[in-house]
């Protein structure tokens, strides 16, 4: 018997799913903090799971990403190259919120005094110009140890072409200081701009201790428990590492919350058939969606915690799924400016006092609130059936805001609705049109509380080929960490002119870093032939700066086929992403990207058994008024989501309901529910 | 269409014009081919209506914010309507006309047709690395005329109906001297107005051009009111304040910046009259960009919480009298127009800062401390020109310590090159980039701390023009806080001999081996240095901003 068990601790809940003999089910246990593994080990002992019947367990945390944005990291020193201090407080000199003199740099996480410098230099091109002087090592370490610092970052000049200095001085640190917890910048970027580099090494030490402390008690907890292998751990990048891997360089997990979801609508789609996927997930307070294309999700080491439109933030150049999230999602408060402007969002009333609707104090109407009134969400089952909600006090919410806008409250319930789903659909449009794609080739694949609730009015103003709500939606990151494999993203910047003799100069740039992916893998006990490489370049027009993202074609094409071929993709890219392309133009490569899988033996899903008929009317559980829009009430057959099956077919208006979400079927709307009990809905007839 | 539902989409609408202006913004940045736009982000970029009323913006500079609409409006007055086709293209750069600033800011027009309609314009004004001239980089700190600063292209077609003029193309090849990077510019620039126009007309496909017209007044409406709004927790009353502009890169000056601001219920009125005339240096800007800088420093105080549109601006009025520094005429140079820019927005804080605490600092480094630097990079001997303007201390305020190390108040998104780049890229090594050690702008709140930024020259036969203002006159404290330090250059030999010191100078001659050290002021402090609390002077000791004799000296601790 094998059961593949994958956990993701969340704020409120750790979800569990497991998949046993092809059948998937899920359970949902409050998460503890400050003790989280002891959450992850409730959840096993209510989904009555055998740690010791488990052969495969993934665990998704937010530990790092909490311990930065809640300043909770350890005290932590810098040493930069002589004269470099600095960088890291000057940062980029730039102010976001361009009119405002009284404007706030972001604090650095490193105060001046703990900033301390090396002499050594490296040139452009990763020679030696001065070599590393350690005499003033003893002093530095002795100032660390006077001021308790409890992890040292190290970031040089030119460290990602040769990374000969920092070896040195972390092997010296180590030697006078065995137990101090310490990280450089090649171990977690090889890519270029000091600034970056520095802040992401700055924020890996900073994280390092809690989020290994934390891995450490996992680990032990469950293994105390009956496992008997050690957990794989959720990364940013969209794929799994060995705990091993992931306490050596936590900072990849920073953002594997919000990316388990996508990964759960990739791998969704590629169950399902279908490689073009919209992801959107929306929560309480904010919606993030990404781009899946040919079932690839897009990496970007572009990453910036805390950036807004008025602050400059903190990068972190560590590969990320590349998200776009708004201040858009069910606790969105509406209000009206000085100028009689109705806005949603992007304060949100969180879970307290959350919506009017909560009657926890909430008075502010949010997009729940406009939700529920507008006979979307079922009142008399709220929130799982849990709270019974205040229709009065939410009526008088939106009443007080149509007062001042002089129409009524229904008015504002559709109007607070509108606005929040064209905020969220600017946001897909910079995923998708903003980049060249055609909504029209892909699919709208909704989850999160909300996504079900504004996927079709989204998908049908964005002209998607069609809308899924998926299984699982409830525990969708979860879900999805049992579909995937090991990942190990290499960005190195490796700079050279494209020309017709170029084959050799991509190839061996790559050989080395394939080396050290071997390498890497069978140091987590991956047997070779289980890794999987896959080529790209980021390429541009010599001389631009912004770089396009391209596969490498077939190694076997001869040399001037080769060169063709990656030379055309590069032009078709950059015309699809910017509207133009150079023929005539040199291109010139700056990075090269290797993803490595270690491919995992993955479980199967069983399809589940088919309906006897198209008929959908077993599910039926009754009907309601809805209003689709402000001047009609609408009829709508209202439907219980554990009973559909596949082969069911059924048109709008409907509401399909279940214990965590909702999904709006509009009045022309056509649905399907395939294999898997994932709902199809075509949007026009 | 019903009323009810109109006021909700016209939101709507709203939200999706604003939205464009910042796709744009971000279109230009990815394929630019300069430094200057995609690292330095100096350029802005937007949407007018038919007659060249701004509706939505992306701006990197806030200086840049009066001029896409004044480009615009300069279009409409110079070209016959019949005149103007689909797919055109316009090239702006001519700084006595409406849109332009100096030579190298370029400015492109493009005009939008709804249904053969002329019902918008995309615009954006860009720093190009070259644009021809007396010396490399465009910009002269001794030019007389502006004959000297470049090619002056008036508001000519470089596309029409989507074809390029190939002979203006080819004149631009032959006049610049990298012209791989300013056609590169061109084509960029030309690629991210159609971003906008594609945005623009989906908008209006969707909801109708009546109705999008609607909602494009209704945006200009809402600027308006959220600015009358605020006009009621301003200080009502005359304010006046005057600043000087030491030199002007030819040894002539001081020069006197002079504005009476007059703040009513629904006026917000800036008069620079009785400031000095033209000088004969390139310090010089013309009335467009003195209504950028009235309209940057007004944004500022007036934080409106609505999005930058023309409607911001209705009751914003700028008099001053043509032939001044601040409203040059033809041929004044103007290549080096940014140090009065600069001055004209700060003077106006500096006049309401007594009245405004908390929203106002004092006085910041105060200049854009650009300098071109050229020569030939050593393992190829290829040519190249470094330009890049430089961080330092911001003034305090009420509150908060200035800012250290951070582009001058005005410049917006304008970033630092990294050093790994500038290496990569330019023949110099960078020595260091840290804060300077200087306890000037002592305060309660303390002015932010200048840099220090040294570059190794590596080849022969390299030189510098330098733009640093505020080598003499300091940036001032308010209520007792003192008085931040200037900016300035040092060159010295590889022995380490100082060979020279200025703030301004052109193509001054470098040798290999010589280093050059660029120095950027402290900000002014605000109140009186004893009043600091003793915890924040220990850290500051602490953290090597000051000495414990010095602190003892001006903090008393």
């Amino acid at each position: 018997m094998t059961v593949r068990v994958a956990t993701d601790v969340g704020g409120t809940f750790t979800d569990l799913v497991y998949i046993d003999e092809g059948n998937v089910k899920a359970v949902k246990s409050d998460t503890t903090p400050p003790n989280f593994e002891q959450g992850v080990v409730n959840a096993a002992i209510k989904a009555d799971i055998d740690l010791s019947d488990v052969d495969f367990f993934a665990h998704g945390s937010t530990v790092v990403i909490n311990a930065i944005t809640e300043r909770k990291g350890v005290k932590t020193g810098l040493i930069t190259t002589k004269g470099f201090r600095d960088v890291l407080e000057i940062a980029r000199g730039n102010t976001p919120d361009i009119f405002n003199n009284t404007y706030q740099k972001p604090n650095p996480f490193v105060e001046r005094h703990l900033r301390l410098e090396i002499e050594e230099r490296l040139d452009y091109q990763g020679n030696v110009i001065t070599p590393i002087n350690l005499d003033n090592l003893p002093e530095l370490v002795a100032y660390f140890k006077s001021q308790q610092v409890e992890a040292i970052g190290v970031c040089f000049l030119h460290a990602y072409l040769n990374p000969e200095h920092e070896i040195k001085l972390v092997v010296a640190l180590k030697n006078l200081w065995p137990e101090i917890n310490v990280i450089s910048s090649h171990e977690i970027s090889a890519e270029w701009r000091e600034y970056e580099r520095t802040s992401t090494t700055v924020l890996s030490a900073y994280v390092l201790p809690p989020a290994q402390q934390y891995l450490d008690k996992l680990k032990k907890k469950l293994l105390a428990n009956g496992l008997k292998s050690d957990p794989f751990i959720m990364q940013s990048n969209g794929g799994i590492a060995t705990l091993k891997s992931a306490r050596d360089n936590p900072i990849t997990l920073v953002e594997s919350g919000p990316v388990g979801g996508i990964l759960g609508a990739a791998a969704y789609g590629e169950v399902i058939g279908d490689g073009n996927i919209m992801a959107l997930d929306i929560g309480g307070t904010t919606a993030k969606c990404s781009l899946i294309h040919h079932g690839e999700t897009r990496i970007t080491t572009e990453y910036v915690l805390e950036k807004t439109a008025k602050k400059a933030g903190y990068p972190i150049k560590t590969p990320v799924i590349d998200i776009v999230e708004i201040g858009n999602g069910g606790g969105s408060i509406a209000w009206i400016d000085a100028a009689n402007s109705l806005h949603v969002g992007p304060q949100s009333a969180g879970s307290t006092p959350g919506p009017v609707a909560y009657g926890r104090g909430g008075i502010a109407p949010t997009t729940t609130d406009a939700n529920l009134i507008t006979g979307r969400i079922n009142s008399e089952n709220f929130a799982g059936g849990e709270i019974q909600p205040d229709l009065n006090a939410v009526e008088a919410a939106f009443k007080t805001l149509a007062d001042q806008l002089n129409v009524n409250a229904m008015d504002v319930a559709h109007g607070v609705l509108n606005i929040a789903n064209s905020n969220m659909v600017n946001a897909l449009k910079l995923i998708s049109v903003n980049r060249g794609y055609d909504p029209r080739d892909f699919s709208l694949m909704a989850f999160g509380g909300g996504g079900a609730l504004h996927a079709t009015a989204l998908g049908k103003e964005l002209n998607a080929r069609k809308v899924i709500i998926p299984p699982f939606a409830g525990v969708f990151s979860a879900w999805g960490m049992l579909m995937i494999d090991l990942r190990r993203d290499y960005i190195q910047t490796h700079r050279f002119a494209l020309t017709d003799n170029s084959k050799n100069a991509v190839l061996s740039a790559f050989e080395q870093v394939i080396e050290k992916a071997g390498l890497d893998y069978k140091n987590d006990g991956i047997d070779q032939s289980k890794v999987k490489h896959e080529m790209y370049v980021d390429a541009r027009y010599s001389g631009q700066e912004h770089t396009v993202k391209i596969h490498v074609p077939s190694t076997e094409l001869e040399e001037i086929e080769f060169i063709r071929a990656l030379s055309e993709r590069f032009h078709q890219t950059h015309q699809q992403e910017y509207t133009f392309r150079l023929d005539g133009s040199a291109i010139e490569v700056v990075n090269i990207h290797l993803v490595s899988f270690g491919l995992l033996d993955k479980a199967t899903l069983e399809k589940l058994p088919a309906s006897s008929t198209e008929s959908a009317d077993t599910a039926l559980i009754g009907k309601r008024s809805v209003d689709f829009d402000s001047d009609t009430q609408v009829t709508a057959a209202i439907y219980n989501r554990e009973k559909l099956q596949p082969g069911m077919k059924f048109k709008g208006p409907a509401i399909i309901e279940e214990s965590t979400t909702t999904t709006v079927v509009l009045p022309e709307n056509r649905v399907e529910i395939d294999d898997f009990g994932g709902i199809h809905i075509y949007l026009r007839d | 269409m019903n009323k009810k539902v109109d006021i909700f989409t016209i939101e709507i609408i709203k939200n999706a014009l604003v939205a464009i202006g910042e796709e744009m913004f971000l279109a230009l940045k990815r394929t630019s081919k300069s430094p200057i736009i995609y690292e330095s982000l100096d350029y802005g970029i937007g949407v007018t209506d038919a007659n060249g009323l701004l509706i939505s913006q992306g701006n990197g500079i806030p200086g840049f914010i009066g001029t896409l609409d004044a480009g615009v409006q300069n279009i409409i007055a110079k070209f016959d309507r019949e005149n103007i086709y689909p797919d055109d293209v316009f090239i702006l750069n001519d700084p006595y006309a409406g849109g332009g600033t100096h030579l190298s800011d370029v400015c492109m027009i493009r005009p939008v047709f709804f249904e053969e309609e002329l019902v918008a314009w995309t615009a954006n004004k860009a720093h190009w690395t070259e644009i021809g001239g007396k010396d490399p980089g465009s910009y002269s700190a001794d030019a007389t005329e502006i004959y000297q600063e470049g090619l002056q292209f008036p508001g000519i077609k470089v596309f029409e109906k989507g074809i390029a003029n190939q002979a203006l193309l080819d004149l631009i090849e032959v006049n610049v001297r990298l012209p791989e990077m300013t056609l590169g510019d061109l084509q960029a620039c030309a690629a991210s107005l159609k971003v906008g126009e594609q945005r623009f007309l989906s908008v209006m496909k969707k909801y109708s051009k009546d109705v999008t017209l609607t909602a494009i007044d209704k945006l200009l409406e809402h600027g308006d009111l959220m600015v009358l709004e605020k006009f009621k927790t301003l200080p009502k009353g005359v304010f006046e304040a005057e600043d000087l502009i030491d030199e002007d890169g030819m040894g002539n000056g001081p020069f006197k910046v002079k504005v009476k601001v007059t703040i009513t219920d629904e006026a917000f009125v800036l008069d620079y009259s009785g400031s000095s005339d033209q000088a004969p240096g390139p310090i010089n800007c013309t009335m467009g960009v003195l209504v950028s800088a009235a309209r940057e420093v007004f944004m500022g105080i007036v934080q409106p919480d609505a999005p930058a549109t023309d409607g911001c601006f209705r009751r914003l009025q700028v008099i001053c009298p043509e032939g001044t520094l601040l409203t040059a005429k033809r041929p004044a140079p103007v290549s080096a127009y940014f140090e009065s820019m600069v001055c004209a927005a700060d003077v106006v804080r500096k006049a309401l800062a007594p009245v405004l605490p908390g929203v106002v600092t004092a006085g910041q480094f105060g200049s854009v401390c650009t300098m071109n630097l050229s020569g030939q990079i050593p393992e190829t001997g290829e040519h190249y020109l470094l330009v890049e303007p430089l961080v330092g201390g911001w003034g305090a305020a009420v509150g908060k310590d200035g800012e250290s190390g951070q582009f001058c108040v005005g410049n917006g998104e304008t970033s630092n090159i990294p050093v790994e780049i500038t290496e990569a890229r330019y023949g110099v090594m960078v020595e260091q980039y840290a804060f300077s050690h200087n306890t000037a702008g002592a305060g309660e709140f303390r002015g932010g701390n200048g840099v220090v930024l040294d570059y190794r020259i590596l080849s022969d036969d390299a030189d510098i023009s330098s733009f640093f203002g505020r080598g003499i006159t300091t940036p001032w404290g308010i209520n007792e806080g003192e008085e931040g330090s200037c900016n300035y250059v040092q060159v010295f030999d590889e022995q380490g001999n100082e060979k020279a010191r200025f703030s301004r100078t052109s193509r001054y001659p470098l040798k290999k081996g010589d280093l050059i050290r660029l120095v950027t002021g402290n900000g002014g402090g605000w109140g009186n240095p004893n009043k600091r609390p003793k915890a924040k002077v220990l850290a500051d000791i602490k953290n090597g901003f000051i000495s414990e004799r010095d602190a003892q000296a001006i903090y008393g601790i």
